[in-house]
């Protein structure tokens, strides 16, 4: 019953055509971006108002493939701000911003660390209507999947009370460029959904909660922030676990807090990856902790 | 012809200069010119380090010195070129960093062959050898810059972003997968001091991207605030010890930062690329492959010094691979003026301070003639060449010899640590 055999030629022939769709996709997209003036904070030119004269529709997940990992100690020429203070949010938050006064009405509180497809972002926007979201990925392309799903989403619900303006994306290092973008203490929630296992014990070091990263992380929560994890590999949740509990910031959130927690059930099933888990019927664990008090002998 | 001299330190009194050539340290009585100190490393790079025994050797290059005696004195083959490892680019046996505890009474080396901190006790009245080895610690990634603290705790930055804290004693050394580091960037490290301030104890982390960081001590997993002000690699941070609210930071700018540290204000930025251009020759091209119609020659910062002479603040920079010292004041409005450029005939290596008397040692890297120079920094800040034949002595006492330049270890690094795109 073997499949005919497609020879090399036409294989490679088809992948181009394939890639090519993809690409051209991505294209108009951009340029639709581009028209919306969203997101992109190195730009310098004003923000134009949208006359909603491009037809936005959702965007479709499967042009914006991209391998699975890229490395986070690599040095990829990444944009990110001189400092927090030179970080133009109002290029994410068009309408936070107040023109008069050329300053951000709110700031960021919540930030989704490697957000993926940004499901997690579009279930909170409801459910926090007067704060800022910020998802932060490394991938280039699924970023801009998540700009565009976000573009779609203002200008469909633009007349409504849920308008998506407090959510947005940018693509970034988390384990590098985080107090690039974040001032001390500005940040209350901090999600992990999902993160890339690093199974080998060498590659430990790449994986999003480390000793050494969990300073930077209290360092941009305020002290009772939450940093929320979850995760379907066992192992690197207790790996997560062991290395939040030993570190002298932060304390675990038990069992009954979890349970009354509304970020903790949104989390449970609003990111494509643990909705992907759900279907393949794994298991998710979950753990939560508190940034604690700075100690009163430091700065 | 000689190797040249990586490495200088001078002690704060003046009486003694420690200096690195190749894999071997050495210890100058600056009364006399005499060697009164030495060890090498031997450690044999062309094995793999895991089944690494420790191989130590007499020294070939340094037998002038028949009096001396060697500390680890059993004699083994030593390898000779360093063999690269597969792939990697090659491992040298060399010395990286020195430096002195604040009572000089350790020198803390570090070797990239074993990716070892290697501590000495400091004896000067021991005639044999004034250098006794007291520990070798192991870090698992190469060690790139050392700071001691005042109660002998030793901060080692690595080349993977981490820092370690380690005691300077003769305790066996610690394995070095028990090891767990107290601060980390997820950035090569460049830089690392330890200071106090207002009572309190803090660590300064530089990076290749161009992050400073300031974290308190020992309390290490609070981070106090990162300093922004660099859009290059940094490469060193300095602390005047006339006045430690201060940080001068260098590194791939064609400036410097002038910070008040603790409350996170850049004071002043220090301009160098029109001062340093008429010095600056091909060799500071990027790379063929990383030329672009844009590229410019290119600044990096190998030390930045600080002196204070009768009220008047001198600041020393030497930049990577050029023949001259750039000296500043820095006025009490915290304004920089530049005040000279101090030129030699050939391109300066390393430069050291020593502050009682305000005398500059500089190694050169010249194939014939004295590998270092004595400047001597006037009250007016300018350096003048001084009248001593100390730059000759120095030199005899160096036994490295090499066939060619082509046999020198890198002299000129700190560029690597620019970042180039990707894609
Ligand atoms: C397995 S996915 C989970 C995505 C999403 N949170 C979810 O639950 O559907 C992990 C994501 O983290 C991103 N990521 C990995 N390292 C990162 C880093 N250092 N900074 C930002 N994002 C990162 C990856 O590109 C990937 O999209």
């Amino acid at each position: 019953m073997a499949k005919p055999v497609k020879d090399k030629e036409t294989q490679l022939r088809e992948q181009q055509e394939a890639e090519t769709r993809r690409r051209q996709y991505r294209t108009n997209q951009e340029e639709t971006r581009k028209k919306l003036k969203h997101a992109r904070f190195e730009e310098s030119e004003p923000v134009e108002d949208t006359d909603g004269k491009a037809q936005v529709h959702l965007p479709r997940k499967r042009f914006y493939r991209q391998r699975a990992h890229s490395n986070p100690f690599s040095d990829h020429r990444l944009e990110y701000p001189r400092s927090p203070e030179d970080m133009k949010w109002e290029k994410l938050y068009p309408q936070y911003h107040d023109k008069d006064s050329d300053s951000m009405l709110s700031k960021v509180e919540i930030a989704d660390i490697g957000c993926g497809y940004g499901g997690l972002l579009t279930k909170l926007a409801p459910e926090y209507p007067s704060t800022l979201i910020l998802g932060m990925e490394i991938r280039v392309q699924v970023t801009q999947y998540v700009e565009d799903r976000i573009i779609a989403l203002r200008e469909k619900h633009k007349d409504d009370e849920v308008n998506f303006q407090n959510i947005s994306v940018l693509r970034g290092n988390a384990m590098k460029f985080l107090p690039n973008f974040f001032q001390k203490g500005q940040l209350s929630k901090m999600f992990f959904c999902f993160p890339d296992p690093h199974f080998k014990q060498r590659k430990h070091k790449a994986r999003i909660i480390t000793n050494t990263l969990l300073s930077e992380y209290a360092y941009v929560l305020r002290e009772g922030g939450v940093v929320y994890t979850i995760t379907d590999v066992e192992d690197l949740h207790i790996w997560m676990a062991k290395h939040l509990e030993e570190h002298p910031m932060f304390e675990r959130l038990d069992k009954a807090w979890e349970e009354q927690d509304k970020c903790v059930s949104i989390m449970y099933n609003a990111t494509e990856e643990g909705q992907k888990v759900t279907r393949n019927k794994g298991s998710k664990w979950i753990a939560c902790f508190r940034r604690l008090p700075t100690p009163e002998d430091c700065d | 012809m000689k190797h040249p001299f990586q490495l200088l330190l001078a002690n704060s009194k003046g009486t003694h200069l420690f200096v690195s050539v190749k894999n071997h340290l050495q210890v100058y009585d600056l009364s006399n010119g005499n060697v009164v100190g030495s060890w090498s490393d031997t450690v044999d790079i062309s094995v793999p380090s895991k089944k690494q025994e420790k191989k130590v050797a007499s020294v070939e290059e340094l037998k002038g010195d028949k009096k001396l005696k060697n500390n680890d004195a059993k004699p083994v083959a030593v390898a000779k070129t360093p063999v690269p490892i597969q792939g990697a680019t090659p491992i040298y046996n060399y010395i990286r960093s020195l430096n002195l505890s604040k009572d000089e009474k350790y020198l803390v080396g570090t070797t990239d062959s074993d990716k070892a901190a290697v501590i000495f006790e400091v004896d000067l009245a021991n005639s044999e050898n004034c250098l006794k080895i007291i520990k070798r610690q192991i870090f698992p990634k190469r060690p790139c810059a050392v700071s001691i603290g005042d109660d002998s705790d030793l901060i080692v930055a690595d080349k993977f972003g981490d820092v370690y804290a380690t005691t300077i004693d003769s305790e066996p050394p610690v394995d070095e997968k028990a090891l767990t580091p107290i601060l980390g960037h997820v950035s090569m490290l460049s830089d690392v001091k330890f200071t106090r301030f207002n009572g309190k104890k803090f660590i300064l982390t530089g990076d290749r991207d161009e992050h400073i960081r300031i974290t308190n001590y020992p309390k290490a997993y609070v981070v106090k605030n990162w300093l922004f002000g660099h859009h290059e690699f940094v490469s060193t941070l300095h602390i005047p010890s006339y006045d430690p609210s201060l940080l001068i930071s260098g590194g791939g700018d064609d400036y410097l930062c002038l910070w008040k540290w603790y409350d996170n204000k850049l004071l002043a930025k220090i301009e160098l690329r029109d001062l340093i251009a008429p010095y600056l020759t091909e060799a500071h091209m990027p790379a063929e492959r990383f030329l672009k119609p844009d590229s410019v020659k290119e600044i990096s910062i190998t030390k930045i010094l600080t002196h204070s002479v009768d009220d008047k603040k001198i600041l020393l920079v030497l930049c990577e691979n050029t023949n001259c010292i750039l000296t500043f004041e820095i006025a009490g409005d915290f304004s920089v003026k530049h005040l000279q450029t101090f030129v030699t005939k050939d391109s300066i290596i390393d430069i050291c301070l020593e502050e009682t008397s305000g005398r500059v040692f500089a190694s050169i890297d010249r194939e014939e003639g004295d590998l270092v120079e004595l400047y001597d920094l006037g009250p007016d800040g300018q350096l003048s060449v001084a009248s001593t034949n100390m730059g000759t002595k120095i030199t005899e006492g160096n036994h490295c010899q090499v066939e060619s330049r082509q046999n020198f270890y890198p002299l000129y690094y700190i560029n690597t640590l620019r970042k180039r795109s990707e894609h």
